[in-house]
């Protein structure tokens, strides 16, 4: 890369574009990581017992999670609840991402995108806040629901999860749509003709030969929704109720109202290891590589 | 069993644009029948809407007299072999075959039987656990056979499936093809816009031009007797000269053709004297020597290529018109150089006249 940057720049400010690179990853991507690492193996002192004989490094920060049940609860409802939240984003995103691939034409499939896209232009605070609006006790969707004679009285939408994985479907939904959707486009329509021509039904063709294709984009989607849901902290605050907590606004609480870095630090790598591991198992069980995904 | 295909009256619309014109034509029960055309002739529409992907807009698809207007290409007794082949690539070659037998339903020990017999016959024996990636071109296109015959389909439709090999294999997998057709006694029905493919292997051929089926007919009489200009132009090499007709006299007609004089040739019915029409020669009916009873049409010799087995001549007439001329190569001598006086020479029963000036 060195000598391409070279022959293109000279050596002069090769040298410093690439330092800069060095410095930005260094500075603000790998020293604040490990600093973060060192902090979560150190007990969480006053500012004079820094460097002190209680100053050394222990797992006790990771065992907090362990020992603290309604943490260890609301972690694993954190995991249980996102592995939900990407598997219903699937399930909505699967039908839009083989429509706009190939049954809309191309003029259709742009008008689509235009659509999915256009909301997204508004950052995440609002976007969630509107659909707080929307499943509100007294909200248009109540109301609606209402006017329509489906229910006699409002549901309280925010209450419990509902509203936690509504606002989370629709935050992460282009991630699982795009990765979907460029898979599926790749895919010859002769094969879905000759799936259909050997007297396969739709169910089957989907399940036999268009899903097999599309699996490293399924997967890159899933990830994506999967990691976003697990680490998100915007919409479970706004969506959420008290009893809906996600473990994000504890590490949040531990950082930010705990005044416990150590603590804090230590529950934000848990958070990370155990999804990616949960990640790397799920990418066994359905037999995709990592080569799959980088496709 | 009935396997014949009857497209009836069919029409084929794309909003303003008419894909097919009305049609109306019968393939017999076990008839390997060919749809030959340029691209764009609308013999792929035909195609699909034989196959269930395109219902025509007017009339129905009979498929052994059966009505198919809304059965699904799923349920349609017909099965398909793809330009692309369209194998299914993350399966083995045995699953590929597979595919439309565990669609129905058949147990994994039948299945395996119908692969193994399948494979035999397309000569492949034991590739069934290959994956696709791993066969050749023309190992890919029997599997694709294969496929296709493993439903046992009662009409197996071809789009134009050796497009895509080379020379050699495609000529072998003609053969290959008419000899599968002949063990399974399907109908077959080939989309191609190589006339070699559909005249060296079709029991019929329907010639096609913008939606419109220009003639059926064997390839012997689609060679010999075109029907329409666009047929004896596209078929085969074929020079043809505009005149018009003067006389005509058991079913020979004589044309004034301006300053090449009168030639004459062949006609059919619906000529009618005083009609423009054009006479249509191939290349290997013309003689460099006059016999009895030929006709003359004195040219010279713009071009000549040596082809190995044959000759091709260009010659320029007085009417600044260019024909083409085959010999076999044993008449080969040194006079046929550029410029050299030839007499071109045919017999009336050689030449068509069709009527009509304006297609060539």
């Amino acid at each position: 890369m060195f000598s391409q940057l070279k022959a293109r720049f000279g050596s002069s400010l090769a040298v410093g574009i690439l330092g800069m690179i060095a410095i930005w990853l260094l500075g603000m991507v790998i020293l604040p990581q490990l600093l973060m690492v060192d902090y979560s193996f150190r007990p969480n002192l006053f500012p004079s017992e820094i460097g002190g004989p209680k100053d050394v490094y222990s797992l006790g920060n990771y065992e907090t999670l362990f020992s603290n049940l309604i943490h260890l609860k609301i972690f694993l409802k954190t995991i249980w609840s996102s592995v939900l939240v990407t598997a219903l984003t699937l399930l909505v995103s699967y039908p839009i991402a083989f429509y706009l691939a190939k049954v809309a034409t191309p003029r259709q499939a742009a008008f689509c995108l235009l659509l999915l896209v256009i909301p997204f232009w508004i950052n995440e605070i609002l976007r969630t806040f509107a659909w707080y609006i929307i499943l509100a006790y007294k909200g248009p969707l109540n109301a609606m629901l209402l006017g329509l004679g489906f229910i006699d009285r409002p549901i309280r939408f925010l209450s419990g999860d509902g509203g936690v994985l509504i606002g989370m479907v629709y935050a992460y939904i282009l991630f699982m749509i795009f990765p979907i959707y460029n898979a599926i486009e790749s895919l010859d329509s002769n094969q879905v003709k000759a799936a259909r021509n050997l007297g396969a039904g739709w169910i089957r063709t989907h399940w036999r030969v268009i899903i097999p294709h599309a699996k490293p984009g399924i997967a890159t989607g899933c990830i994506m929704t999967f990691m976003l849901a697990a680490g998100s902290y915007a919409v479970p605050s706004l969506l959420g109720s008290p009893g809906s907590r996600w473990f994000t606004q504890i590490i949040y609480n531990w950082f930010f109202e705990g005044g416990d870095w150590n603590q804090g630090a230590a529950y934000a790598f848990l958070l990370l290891i155990i999804c990616i591991g949960f990640i790397a198992l799920v990418m066994r069980i359905f037999k995709v590589g990592l080569g799959d995904i980088a496709k | 069993m009935d396997s014949s295909v009857h497209l009836d009256n069919v029409v084929m619309e794309f909003g303003d644009f008419t894909a097919i014109q009305k049609t109306d034509l019968k393939i017999e029960s076990g008839e390997f029948f060919s749809f030959l055309g340029p691209s764009g002739c609308g013999k792929t529409t035909i195609l699909n809407m034989i196959s269930g992907f395109l219902d025509p807009t007017h009339g129905d698809v009979k498929i052994g007299g059966q009505g198919m207007r809304g059965v699904p290409a799923n349920k349609r007794p017909t099965s398909m072999i793809f330009q692309n082949l369209a194998l299914f690539p993350l399966m083995t070659v045995a699953e590929n075959i597979e595919f439309g037998l565990e669609v129905r339903g058949v147990s994994k020990g039948e299945r395996k039987k119908a692969s193994d017999r399948l494979l035999e016959l397309v000569a492949l024996e034991g590739s069934g656990t290959k994956k696709v990636s791993e066969l050749s071109g023309g190992q890919k296109q029997r599997i694709a056979i294969a496929r296709a015959l493993a439903v046992e389909p009662q009409v197996l439709l071809l789009d134009e499936p050796l497009s895509a090999l080379d020379l050699k294999l495609r000529q072998h997998m003609r053969i290959e093809l008419k000899e599968i057709q002949r063990k399974t006694g399907i109908t077959f029905i080939y989309i191609t816009h190589d006339q070699g493919e559909a005249l060296t292997m079709s029991d019929r051929v329907a010639v096609m031009s913008a939606g419109k089926i220009q003639q059926v007919a064997d390839p012997i009489t689609l060679y010999r007797d075109p029907k329409t200009a666009f047929v004896a132009s596209f078929v085969g090499e074929n020079n043809g000269i505009k005149g018009c007709v003067t006389q005509l006299n058991n079913g020979i007609a004589d044309l004034d053709c301006g300053v090449l004089g009168h030639l004459q040739g062949r006609v059919q019915s619906g000529v009618n004297v005083g009609d423009n029409a054009t006479l249509f020669i191939r290349p290997e009916h013309f003689r460099l020597a006059a016999e009895n009873n030929m006709l003359t049409i004195p040219s010279a010799i713009e071009e000549v290529n040596f082809e190995g087995s044959y000759l091709t001549l260009n010659a320029n007439t007085q009417a600044q018109t260019s024909l083409s001329i085959q010999l076999g190569s044993h008449q080969y001598t040194d006079s046929l150089v550029k410029g050299a006086p030839v007499s071109l020479s045919y017999r009336a029963e050689d030449a068509v006249v069709i009527g009509g000036a304006d297609h060539v």
